[in-house]
Parts: structure tokens; sequence; C-alpha cells
């Protein structure tokens, strides 16, 4: 196996850092028991409940392929009995948002949309209580750095899901891109644009986390070559 | 033949039968008289078990997990943290104490251990607090407020609290935040409150609530414990030990043993509960699922408990469910001692279903101990079973007896769904409800905590 050509680069590569982190849950104020009381919870809860309860319960629950999006489309089926309102929910790719605050908009609207439709079921009890908590997190790093693209599989077989959606899933919020922390590397600095493009189309809602960290060094063994 | 029902007490007495009689409702199953041999060997408690290391988890979840843990203590080296609770041995809190202070001192997180002293007077008390705040009815005296103040300010005189973190755990020692001194602006105080407070008496509430208020943060085992306070709440799920002789690997040569002693035919499904005989188990209730469920499907089923022999009403449930029982071969009951964990570990090991069939529960540890051994498992919607059971992904949540049967049927006959669900209830644990995640947790409190406070 040899390094991989590097085109069209027109700076020096940075080694990748693989970092992690961590989040500790807070239990917020807000809570819900129907789902009007579910909607004002949205739009007042803080930003770290939104993040919780759409980005890191894909973390929490990474080895479930189908039926788990985020726990908002969770409670909507389970506890309100509400398929239709679930479903809205849960077609929210977390990664078409590079804003916590355009991501709630989002719910928001799916939830107001669904009660303009359906105002009987605004006052419904839900079965169990929705709780919002919001992440506080902690960037930690790893023992992994890649200054080739070699030590940059080694580097995705080594770390945790953990790291994987430190970079993959949460890092838009952070890049404000369409993107992630690995295709950034790959084009940037290593020159590597149709690995990077291959990358971003990874459906992270139909496989486990660990099948994605599969995908994501396939089609860097595949640039390898 | 009648249940079988097996004690290992101090007496090893080992009740049976006459095999005679066949349940009316049973289908017909061999008798294996055999199966009541009495095991004298889990008579007496084994030995303790020397605390475990860090790097004993990384066969659990991974060099880099633990790798992360170390990462993580970095900015914490050097710091001193001090546990305070109310007893060094059995319960919970002191089995986890006992398992968290040497692995955070392991990582240089100085952290020692204080238990609180008291009369049986303070304790008498403490313990009508601990019914009262879990929502019993109780009328708080000045008496009983006396006591409480007493010990805790003579405990406040006698321990020291100069370290950075002060971890204060339920309500007994919670007045002792008054040792919180000025001189120490960036020491951080927690408390960690272990018991349900989503109803408390309300008279014992808001006589602890100043002294909560006080504190730099609270920890909670379920969001829906948690209280309107003016702090910081935050969730630390309890947690399971996966190299504990509860949840640690057995082979199968052991489990196929225990199940000759106990009589449970391994060749025929085996549904399992493991509770104490306590009606907010279900014990009958899940008597009559697995009778519902049999009409369909062949299996036994397991009902592995104790606390008969110690708590009258326990005597008095394990009663009632010999009475739902009859004269049923397939059901076998077994009243063990608490230190036969490993007996307990490979009976759910050779169970190919468990149910905690809970009308009321805390955390529901049993449930975590199933999942983590890969098994489908049913349990009540109630306490905090839905945070490790999400219904059809990780596990089958029931509401009624009818339910219960239900799913027995649909597991038993749908094995590569139960699979699936045993998979994923297994991933969950890994994910959530570990040591290594409590760790992690703790280590994270410190460090937000230490930021707060410029430590």
């Amino acid at each position: 196996m040899t390094t991989a050509t590097v085109p069209n680069l027109t700076r020096t590569p940075v080694p990748f850092y693989f970092n992690t982190s961590a989040h500790l849950l807070r239990i917020t104020r807000q809570k819900a028991n129907t789902l009007s009381e579910f909607l004002n919870a949205l739009r007042e809860c803080p930003e770290g409940s939104i993040f919780q309860h759409s980005f890191r319960t894909l973390q929490e629950h990474h080895f479930i392929r189908e039926g788990f999006s985020n726990d908002f489309a969770h409670w909507a089926v389970s506890a309100c009995n509400e398929p239709s309102l679930a479903e809205g929910l849960a077609s929210v790719d977390v990664r078409e948002f590079t804003s916590v605050a355009e991501l709630r908009e989002r719910f928001v609207q799916i939830v107001e949309s669904f009660l303009q439709r359906n105002p009987a079921a605004a006052t419904r009890t839900a079965r169990e209580t929705f709780y919002f908590c919001a992440s506080e997190s902690v960037v930690i790093p790893t023992s992994f750095v890649a200054r080739t693209l070699q030590e940059f599989a080694q580097g995705l077989r080594g770390v945790t899901v953990h790291c994987i959606h430190h970079h993959f899933i949460e890092a838009r919020l952070r890049l404000k891109l369409m993107s992630n922390d690995f295709s950034q590397w790959l084009y940037e600095d290593m020159g590597l644009t149709e690995a990077a493009r291959q990358l971003n189309r990874i459906d992270i809602y139909t496989v486990t986390l660990e099948d994605v960290r599969n995908q994501i060094i396939r089609i860097v063994e595949r640039a390898l070559i | 033949m009648e249940p079988v029902e097996q004690q290992i007490q101090s007496d090893s007495a080992v009740t049976q039968s006459s095999p005679e009689h066949s349940a009316s409702s049973a289908p017909a199953s061999p008798v294996r008289p055999e199966r009541r041999r009495k095991p004298r060997t889990w008579e007496t408690p084994p030995a303790p078990v020397p605390p475990t290391r860090l790097d004993d988890y990384k066969s659990i979840v991974g060099e880099a997990e633990i790798d992360e843990l170390k990462f993580l203590a970095r900015e914490l080296k050097g710091k001193t943290v001090k546990m305070v609770n109310s007893t060094a041995v059995g319960g919970g809190v002191a089995e986890m104490l006992n398992q968290l202070v040497p692995l955070l001192n392991e990582m240089e997180v100085n952290t020692h251990w204080d238990v609180i002293t008291g009369g049986n007077d303070f304790f008498e008390v403490t313990k009508a607090f601990h019914n009262a705040l879990q929502g019993s009815d109780y009328n708080l005296t000045q008496h009983a407020r006396d006591i409480f103040m007493m010990h805790n300010e003579q405990n406040r005189q006698r321990i020291q609290f100069s370290e950075d973190f002060i971890v204060i755990h339920d309500p007994q020692p919670a007045a002792l935040i008054s040792a919180r001194q000025e001189s120490q602006p960036k020491q951080r105080w927690v408390w960690r409150c272990h018991i349900d407070l989503s109803s408390p008496n309300r008279e014992v509430w808001e006589f602890l609530r100043p002294f909560v208020e006080k504190y730099d943060a609270a920890i909670f085992s379920s969001q829906s414990f948690a209280r309107q306070l003016p702090i910081p709440q935050y969730l630390f799920y309890p947690c399971i030990d996966p190299l504990s002789e509860k949840n640690k690997d057995v082979d199968d040569g052991f489990v196929q043993h225990v199940c000759d002693e106990f009589g449970i035919d391994r060749s025929r499904p085996i549904v399992t509960q493991v509770s104490r005989f306590d009606r907010a188990k279900d014990p009958v209730g899940v008597v009559h699922a697995f009778k519902q469920a049999r009409k369909y499907v062949d299996c036994q089923l397991v009902l592995a408990g104790g606390g008969a022999s110690d708590d009258p009403e326990g005597a008095a449930v394990l009663k009632e469910v010999k009475e739902a029982v009859g004269n049923d071969p397939d059901i076998i009951i077994l009243d063990l001692p608490p230190w036969c964990a490993l007996q307990i570990n490979a009976l759910q090991r050779a169970s190919t279903i468990i149910v905690q069939k809970s009308v009321r529960e805390g955390f529901g540890l049993t449930v975590t101990e199933a999942l983590w051994k890969g098994k489908p498992t049913i349990a009540g919607a109630v306490g905090g079973i839905p945070n490790q059971i999400i219904h059809k992904l990780t596990g089958a949540l029931v509401h009624s007896v009818d339910g219960c049967a239900y799913q027995i049927r649909y597991l038993l006959t749908h094995p590569d769904f139960a699979r699936q669900l045993g998979q994923n209830g297994h991933e969950h644990v890994k994910e959530n409800f570990l040591m290594s995640t409590n760790v992690r947790r703790w280590l994270l409190l410190l460090r937000i905590l230490q930021s707060s406070g410029a430590n």
C-alpha cells in the first residue's frame, strides 16, 4: 500500500488530531405532559436541550439501525400515540443544520403545523412526561493523530464511536458548514475531493455508528489504493 | 407434583411436596425428583472480591474508551474529593462507592470516603425521612428535626472538609453543607440523591430543601426525581459493574451446574424473573402471565428472589405466589440469600427471556443486568425502566398481565426478533449504564464544577 497522491494541494497538510466529546446530562426546568406544553418547551428550552434530544440521542442509541431518530419523535409515538407527528419529527436530519437555532425552528414548525391540523391533540395528556435535558460537553483529546491516510485509517479503527460522532456528526455545528471534520481534512489537507464528498453521502439514520465507521474506513481505504 | 421451591438459607431447607398431584392447567411435564438436591456449597457468603482496576474494563468497553477516561481525568490530577454517606456496607450506595472510589484514586483524583455516625434515634429518623421522601405519610415532629440536626452537627465537627469537592450522598448527611466555609470559595459541594423525590412528603422536603439549595449542584437518578431548585441538577443513571459476580462472564459449565442444582431443564425455554418477593415486583402477575402464555408455547418459569425469610411482607407475598402457582410443575420458585450473585448470574444467562413485571420501581437494576446479558427482556413501564427499555428496540414494555403474556408468547415464537432486542439491549447498557460510564459522568461533573469554580 502506498501513500495516496495529493492532488490540488494549496498548502502544507496539517495533522488530523482525533478528539472526542464527553457529555453530561443536566435536567432542565422544562417538561411536557401534552403536545401544547411540548411546543412551548421546545421554544423555551436551552439550545443544549435541542442538541441533546436530536444530535446526542443519535449517539446514545448508536447501535440501533432503524426506528429511532430523535427523542422528540420517539415520545410523539410512544407517549402521545401520534405516528404522523412522529414521522415528521423523525424525518429531520440533523446534518441539514449548521446551527441549533435552525434545528429548533424546524422542530417547532413541524409541531405547530401538526397542531394546526389536529387541534384536539394539543391538550391530550401523554402517557409519559417528556423531560427536557440539556447536554453539557467537554472536548477531550485522544492518543490518535494522523499525518497520512494510513494513519488516518488506523485512527478511525482505533477511536471510540463517540469520537466518530464528534467529528462526523456534531462537527457541523462547529464548522457551520454542511460537512464534517473528516471530509474537511480529506479535502483541504489531502486533496481528496471525491472521498470527502462520499463521506458526506453516508446515511447515518439507517445504520449503526459502527457501520458508519466502517463505511468511512472503506472510503478512506479506497482512496489509499 | 407441586411447584419447586428451594430455599438456600442457613438451614438450606429445600421444600418439596408430593409428586402425585398434577396441575390442572399445566401441560404434562416429566417429573424430575432429582432436581431438588441441596446446594451446600452456597450456604455461606463468598470471600470479598478485590477491587477492580480501570484497565480491567478494557476487555469490556475497549481500550480507547478507557483512554478517554484517563484523558478526562488529566485536568483533575491532584484534586481532592470527599464522598460522604451513611453506611460503609450494604445497600447500593456503599456498593457503588466501593467501586468508584478506588477507580478515581487510580486516576490520581484523590478521593476519600467518610461515613457518618449516629445513634439508633438518628437512623430511625432518617429511615422515616427516606420513606417520607418517597411518598409515605409522616408527621415531622420538632423532636425528629432536633435529632437530625444534632447528629449532623456532631458529624460536622468530627469530619474535616478541606477537599476541593465534597459529595454528600442522600438525605441523612444533607445538613453537613453547614460545614461550608467562606474561606474556601472555590470548594464545590454536590448533593447526590439516590432516592425517588418525584412525590415527596411536603413537610420533610421543605425541611431539607434549604440545605439542598446551598449546594452547587444536585444529582438525581431519573429526570422525574428532580425538583424545582435554584441549582443545576444532573442526571446520573445507576449502573452495574460488568466485572462483578452478578454480571461477569461465566462459563457454560457453571450455568449448566446451577440449572442442574435447581432442576431447570435447559432443553426447554426458560422465562425468569429475578427480584425480591415484593408486591411492587408483581410476582403473582408474572405467574398469571406465564400460565396464559404457556397455553400457546412450551416454557418454564423461574421466580428467583429473596427477602421472604427476614421480611414479614416478603413471606406473605411468597405465600401468595405459591397459591397462584398451585400444583404447577413448570414453575420453580427460588428463595435465595443475598450472596448468591453468581448463581443469579447463571440463572439469568440460562434464561430464554427475562421478565421484570414491576408495578413500582426505582431504576430497575435487574433489568440492566438482564439487558447486559443480551437477554430479550419484558418489563413494566414504570420508574427508570423506560430509560432502559425502548419498546420494540431494546426490549418490550408492558402495562398489564395480558401484555406480559402476549410478549412472552411473541418473543418465544420470534427468536430472531428476540435476539435483536437482546443485542440492542446489551449495547444500550454498554453505552449508558456501566460502571465505566458512571466514572465518566463523575469526571465530567468535576471538570464542569472545576471550571465554574476555577479550582
